[in-house]
């Protein structure tokens, strides 16, 4: 899949040039092609050869239960208000079986069942790969979400998305190479997309959509051409006074970040910018003509992320205040999954007709699942031995479904996917080698899997 | 892990130490066991009696049993249904009586069936175990023994859970006498084997054994894995971390037979192969057989022994050797040093074959020396007074009013901070806020003004609480200073069984990166992989920590502030303390009503909602009377609430530590699980620094000492990792480059001798920190101009040789510092305590953590800085790491930092201000222009800057018409902001 070529850089600068308001100085230097080899984004070779370049990681907040969602159990819906099992809010009780609150359906030719909940994911079921067997270590929010994003679950980390950008550089200089489409903040906040001890361009890019999506990206100068004008002067003594220091690599590159920068502003707004979107693509992701919010807009955004050459998107559903935990009522899951089915099933048929499916790997998870014994009246408490996620896309056997919980889903029973070794597999699909993608911090080498992980084989084409 | 392994190690433990065993007692003599719900059986050839019907003994609690669940370690049968049937509650008590006078010791089975408890264990009502943690399902423990003596013929045994905790209770043993308790014998092995089942051994065990286990599990083996041998008899039946391999006869209960046969993916033998079928089941045939197995030989000495460090050989690495005092090497330019670092320096240069730069020219120096010392750039008329000084101690005056200002301290004190991992919240899942903890920050940056030695530096801040003071005010500073073991990290949201472990492990990495350079808390979990640190070490540090009071910040589930330390004469503390809890408790009654009244009242409406729907006509006037009176209490009670909190307590509190209850030494945490306790090991310094114990049965916690060991002149770590810091900073890299890790993993000294050096002058010059900055801004090293030929470049990529000065980037605070003084509205007023709502009001959860950034125009240093969520500006600027140490900040470019440099309104502000300035301060552009580059770069500007200034002002003049003067002015200010030259020490 090829990134579609909007403007050069080149039609850019000229239209910009207008009136020969820009200086010579800033011209040359931003016609100039830098050396790549100075980016420290730039591509760099995987250990093997990748079947993903790029990924989309949905990330819904607050705990998802199985049950009701991708792990059908007659022995739930049997539950009789006599029968026991795990329950409470942290999982620590044994609570009355509480029967899920939607029927299951076979989706797509495959026939892998999924809930209500979902009816429009469901019809993409064949692209899927669904886990039903994923375990985590910690039955607390925000632990559960650091440790789902970084491999640890009480010490801050790099994330994901960060040891991504770190392993495999960008493809598109314009843009930052890990991008976090995140309105709201989940728990664990800025932690879940900081680079932590990586170097700090493998940062995510916070972008909270609206009308100035990434931080300082709007132009604060109005009058035309002045910012031009402005880095023309800068560009013209930053050259001098490297003329006098050559060879520092440091002060040339960042002089370059400026370029980078002046880019962003327009082209940034243009990734944001769904104008140029067809009705058709629109209603795809149940967006209405004009909306730059919301998850159908976080999802379409991620496709032009994902076209323009960013290596890792996470799209964050939800926040630490309002997400998928229903202690008290599990009714309330219908209204979080109204909000994001539509999109992720528009967002896979998208990709999927644009042929970026083959290259592009998506990710669904949440922190942990559910417990199947009640907590307060009709809700479910927090259950991190077992919960359901799903990987589309690159390199996974599509239509499949792996791993099991027992009768009630409190624990697994076959094919444990634990969280280290559903990241050693994603890293595998990007042709990255867990235990050799490492970097060097305080005297040991760190990993995101730490010191566990496998990667899970029958998933994978 | 059985009573006679530890025993062993702590023989070992004390054959090391060179002390002789004392005579092994006469063993225990076994009195009576208890299945405390479940019928009489037998144990280890011992006769258990049921619970329910044995005389002389009392339960209370409930009877539960679950036998499904899988124990972990499996044991043997009868042991086993002894464990899985329990009696259990909140509280439980034991009861034996009858007993003869006399000293006695208790053994106490525990287990747990699904989720991990917390519970006290008290013997003859004192706490022997202390919130004890049952574990994950199926774990159990054989806890004790436990010295007890009979009062009235009776021992009780109680369990008191915390909070939300109940304990199962399983079995009881009661031995009599002062000597060893037996371990468990585990069923029953062949103690004798036949001919028959030696053949069978020998046959189909051992071959199996030596190809597929030996390789990690045996004397030969290049590192012993999981504390496991099975090259011997003794080896297999003590077992390793997990427990025994083999409970004998039943293969079901055996870790080796479940290993091999992969039933679990946590242990799984051979890892990477499974054996073959008739493999497992010979060795299942051989379990079954009860492990008769002919094979002589120690178990755990063995294992021990192979891992053992060779201290002598460890002591040789360059950072653990005594601190040389080397003279300063001859050079070939004998004129060209100014004091005895050039000599270091220049040595090496001319060894090879490069010469110095010259020197820089005078404006660079006096712009790079004050950055360096304050943080900020001179003025122009601080540029003007020391370009017409000609006298020849013209730059020591610079120095010397540099570092008698109090900016310096503000620059200084927060590399320290940065060290420290300094942060205004805890760090837990909530991050609540610390308002008192500035007064710790506010310390740090006095310490550095005053020139406080660096060796009352270290006391200060490990046990100033317990060094006392001449006056009140020393007292208090000092347990203020004390903040930096209590700004440890704290972690989750649990209160019960909230994470201590963590929060001393983060004490005692921060204290080992900070201090003495090493990664000590590599061995928290085996022993360090790289330095030689075992994890005896660590714990040995643990145990100090683990008898330190830390005061509580608050977290979600438990708000008050607890055991923070009142800032009042030594006679007022009790009394303080008492006013201290009031409040709070106080405040938490006041809370609690709040909430319940409001509850009720919400409750009231959803009833009269409920009544109108259903149209059950008119409500009882009662109603209405009980919901006028409970919003009147409501409003009496917030009122109350309100009132009390804001009235704050008459004394100030500090966010410091203070002596644990009960300092004792504290068993190993084997792989660092706090369920798992191997060996106790007393409280001492690292063995490969000496060692240095506390006497034994120290009832204190052992800081006062640490510090001093720290300081002791036999470890060369403190004067060395201090004076590479000083370095660092003078120069953006120390001379070891890995300013937290002199250890294998770091980098050594490209300049050893000099470090050494250094070290010495620092350590015998009274530790005094601004010596050592004269010392070093006077060489002629640190004047050195930063241009470097090619020549210099390609011999010397990295200017390790230091043959001209390193330029830098500013750091995040600089930039910030110099972007409000050239605005000229930087705020030096003292900063103080941050504007944080007030106590009462917090409410924070970790779903609606705290989180604010609070503005001002003060020093950056003064921004308050939280645990997880980042400053914005800071966390695009590289700023510190306020959850872990940043020894070194990195420099990084990216298009971030550009785009808040092109378009933040802070920067748009300051750079308006500038140009205000520059429009009142002179006349006409020419004269603006040399004002702005005199203000920025300490320099006049060339003529081709002059012009190029002058053709961008009157583009932008032409661009804005008429009334675009002072925006064109605002223009060429934020250009300068984005100039390297602005953002960079040359």
């Amino acid at each position: 899949m090829k990134a579609p070529v909007l403007h050069t850089r080149r039609e850019v600068l000229r239209s910009l040039v207008g009136g020969s308001l820009l200086m010579p100085g800033i011209l040359s230097s931003l016609l100039a092609e830098s050396a790549a080899s100075s980016d420290p984004l730039a591509p760099k070779p995987t250990h093997f050869p990748a079947k993903a370049k790029r990924v989309i990681f949905i990330f819904s907040n607050g705990g998802v239960s199985q049950m009701d969602t991708f792990d059908p159990k007659p022995a739930l819906f049997a539950a009789d208000g006599k029968m026991t099992g795990v329950g409470g809010g942290l999982s620590n009780q044994q609570r009355v079986l509480l029967k899920p609150g939607w029927e299951f359906r076979p989706g797509g030719k495959c026939g892998t069942p999924v809930s209500d909940l979902f009816p429009h994911l469901r019809e993409c079921m064949d692209d899927v790969c669904l886990i039903r067997s994923m375990k985590g270590d910690d039955n607390e929010h925000y632990n559960a979400t650091l440790g789902m994003h970084t491999g640890s679950f009480f010490f801050s980390r790099p994330s994901i998305g960060s040891w991504v950008s770190y392993g495999l550089g960008t493809e598109n200089r314009n843009l930052p190479s890990f991008v976090a489409l995140a309105p709201q903040m989940p728990y664990a906040g800025l932690q879940i997309f900081n680079n932590d001890f990586l170097p700090a361009y493998h940062q995510g890019v916070r972008v909270v959509g609206g009308k100035e999506p990434i931080a300082n990206l709007e132009r604060r100068t109005t009058q035309r051409g002045l910012q031009e004008l402005e880095l023309g002067l800068a560009d013209v003594l930053n050259n001098r006074h490297l003329a006098a220091r050559a060879g520092d690599t440091d002060l040339a590159a960042r002089i370059r970040t400026f370029e980078t920068a002046f880019h962003l502003q327009t082209e940034a707004r243009e990734v944001f910018d769904l104008d140029k979107e067809s009705d058709e693509t629109l209603a795809l992701y149940g967006l209405k003509r004009g909306q730059s919010e919301g998850f159908g807009w976080q999802c379409l955004v991620a496709r032009r992320l994902a076209e323009r050459g960013v290596r890792f998107v996470e799209l964050v559903d939800g926040s630490s205040a309002k997400n998928w935990d229903q202690h008290g009522d599990m009714a309330e899951h219908a209204i979080h999954a109204k909000n994001i089915d539509q999109p992720i099933a528009g967002l896979l048929r998208d990709l999927k007709r644009r042929g970026m499916l083959a290259d592009t790997l998506v990710v669904w998870t949440t922190e942990f699942g559910r417990t199947p014994g009640v907590d307060g009246t009709k809700g479910r408490g927090h259950h991190s031995a077992c919960f359901s996620s799903w990987l589309a896309g690159a390199g996974v056997k599509p239509g499949i479904i792996h791993g099991a919980t027992d009768e009630i889903a409190s624990t697994v029973v076959e094919k444990k996917v634990h969280v280290h070794d559903f990241h050693a597999t994603i890293l595998h699909l990007l042709g990255l080698d867990h235990e050799r993608l490492t970097f060097r911090h305080g005297g040991r080498d760190y990993r995101l899997t730490d010191v566990f992980g496998n990667v899970v084989h029958d998933i994978l084409t | 892990m059985s009573t006679s392994r530890t025993l062993g190690i702590a023989f070992f433990a004390l054959a090391l130490a060179g002390a002789l065993p004392a005579p092994a007692a006469e063993p225990a003599r076994f009195v009576r066991a208890l299945n405390l719900n479940g019928p009489a059986l037998t144990i280890d050839g011992r006769a258990w009696e049921a619970g329910a019907t044995a005389p002389d003994f009392k339960a209370t609690g409930k009877a539960f049993a679950n036998q499904k669940v899988a124990l972990k370690p499996a044991t043997d049968v009868a042991r086993a249904e002894m464990i899985r049937s329990s009696v259990w509650g909140a509280k439980v008590e034991l009861a034996v009586t009858g007993l003869a006078p006399g000293p006695h010791q208790v053994v106490l089975y525990v287990w747990e069936d699904n989720h991990s408890e917390q519970f006290d264990l008290l013997v003859n009502g004192k706490i022997v175990m202390e919130k004890f943690h049952s574990g994950a399902a199926g774990s159990w423990r054989r806890l004790g023994p436990w010295r007890a003596e009979p009062v009235d013929g009776k021992i009780t045994v109680a369990a008191r859970g915390a909070s939300h905790g109940a304990c199962n209770l399983s079995g009881l043993e009661i031995w009599a006498g002062d000597g060893p308790v037996p371990a468990p014998t585990a069923g029953e092995f062949v103690r004798e084997p036949s001919a028959e089942q030696i053949a069978f051994f020998e046959a189909k065990v051992r071959p199996l054994l030596a190809d597929h286990c030996y390789e990690c599990h045996s004397a030969g083996a290049a590192k012993i894995k999981g504390g496991l041998v099975l090259d011997t008899a003794a080896g297999v039946r003590e077992g390793g971390y997990t427990g025994p391999a083999i409970a004998p006869g039943d293969p079901e209960a055996s870790l080796l037979v479940q290993a091999v046969r992969h039933a679990s993916e946590d242990l799984a033998m051979p890892p990477k192969k499974k054996l073959p079928a008739h493999a497992i089941a010979d060795l299942e045939a051989w379990v079954r057989l009860g492990a008769p197995d002919p094979r002589t030989g120690q178990a755990s000495a063995t294992a021990k022994k192979k891992n053992e460090i060779d201290w002598a050989k460890a002591r040789e690495w360059w950072s653990f050797r005594p601190i040389a005092k080397p003279a300063p090497p001859a050079v070939r330019d004998a004129r060209w040093p100014a004091n005895e670092i050039d000599r270091f320096v220049l040595a090496r240069i001319e060894a090879a074959g490069l010469a110095p730069a010259a020197a820089a020219d005078p404006r660079t120096l006096l712009r790079r020396v004050t950055f360096d010392l304050t943080g900020l750039p001179p003025t122009p008329e601080e540029t003007a007074a020391f370009l017409a000084d000609t006298s020849p101690d013209a730059f020591a005056r610079v120095v010397d009013r540099l570092l008698a200002s109090p900016r310096y301290g503000e620059r200084w004190g927060r590399h320290w901070l940065d060290v420290v991992r300094y942060a205004d919240t805890a760090g837990d899942n909530s991050d609540y806020p610390i308002p008192q903890l500035h007064r710790y920050r506010d310390w740090v940056i006095e310490a550095f003004n005053r020139d406080l030695p660096y060796d009352e530096f270290v006391r200060d801040q490990l046990a100033g609480d317990l060094r006392g003071g001449a006056t009140l005010a020393e007292q208090h500073e000092r347990i203020v200073a004390t903040g930096y073991l209590a700004n440890a990290r704290r972690f989750g949201s649990r209160v019960d069984d909230y994470p201590q472990h963590l929060t001393i492990e983060d004490t005692i990495d921060n204290l080992g990166r900070s201090f003495l350079g090493l990664t000590v808390s590599c061995a928290r979990c085996h022993d360090h992989k790289f330095d030689p640190i075992e994890a005896r070490d660590y714990y040995a540090l643990y145990g100090i920590f683990n008898g330190t009071r830390y005061p509580w910040p608050g977290i979600e589930l438990d708000k008050r502030q607890r055991d923070f330390v009142p800032l009042v004469p030594p006679g007022e503390v009790a009394q303080a303390m008492v006013a201290i809890k009031t409040r709070g408790d106080e405040l938490t009654r006041l809370n609690k009503q709040v909430a319940d009244l409001r509850a009720k009242l919400k409750e009231i409406a959803g009833e009269a909602a409920a009544a109108t729907e259903t149209q059950e006509g008119a409500k009882p006037e009662a109603k209405k009377e009980d919901k006028a009176t409970i919003q009147a209490r409501l409003k009496d009670a917030e009122k109350a609430e309100r009132e009390l909190g804001n009235t704050p307590l008459p004394f100030a509190t500090a966010y410091a530590v203070a002596e644990g209850a009960q300092p004792a030494d504290v068993p190993v945490q084997l792989r660092g699980d706090p369920a798992k306790p191997g060996e106790i090991v007393p409280r001492r310094f690292p063995t490969v620094l000496g060692g240095a114990a506390l006497p034994a049965g120290a009832a204190t916690s052992g800081r006062a000492q640490l510090a001093e060991w720290i300081l002791a002149p036999e470890n060369p770590l403190a004067a060395r990792v201090m004076a590479n810091r000083i370095w660092q900073h003078h120069f953006g890299r120390g001379l070891v480059p890995t300013p937290n890790d002199f250890g294998k993993q770091g980098k050594p000294p490209t300049h050893p001798e000099l470090l050494d050096w250094l070290a010495t002058r620092f350590r015998d010059g009274g530790w005094s920190v601004k010596a050592l900055h004269r010392l070093i801004v006077h060489s002629r090293t640190y004047r050195l101009a930063s241009g470097r030929n090619a020549d210099a470049v390609t011999r010397d990529p990295g200017n390790e040789l230091l043959a001209a000065f390193p330029r830098r980037r500013l750091e995040a605070e600089a930039i910030r510092d110099a972007m409000l003084a050239l605005g000229g509205n930087l705020d030096l007023t003292p900063a103080g305590a941050h504007p944080f709502p007030p106590a009462h009001e917090w409410k924070y959860t970790q779903h609606n953590p705290f989180k604010a950034v609070y503005e001002s125009d003060r020093r950056s240093v003064y921004l308050m800085t939280q645990r997880i969520q980042r400053h914005p500006y800071l966390a695009i600027f590289d700023g510190a790491d306020p959850s872990t140490s940043t020894p070194v900040r990195p420099a990084s470019t990216t298009p971030l930092q550009a785009l808040f440099l092109l378009n933040d309104t802070f920067v748009h502000a300051q750079a308006g201000r500038l140009a205000e300035k520059l429009i009142a301060q002179a006349p006409g552009d020419a004269a603006r222009i040399a004002r702005a580059h005199e203000l920025l770069f300490a320099r006049p500007p060339a003529p081709d800057e002059r012009a190029a200034a002058e053709k961008f002002l009157a583009s932008a003049r032409a661009q804005l018409g008429a009334d675009g003067e002072a925006e064109a002015w605002r223009a060429y200010a934020r250009v300068l902001f984005r100039l390297n030259e602005f953002v960079t020490i040359d």
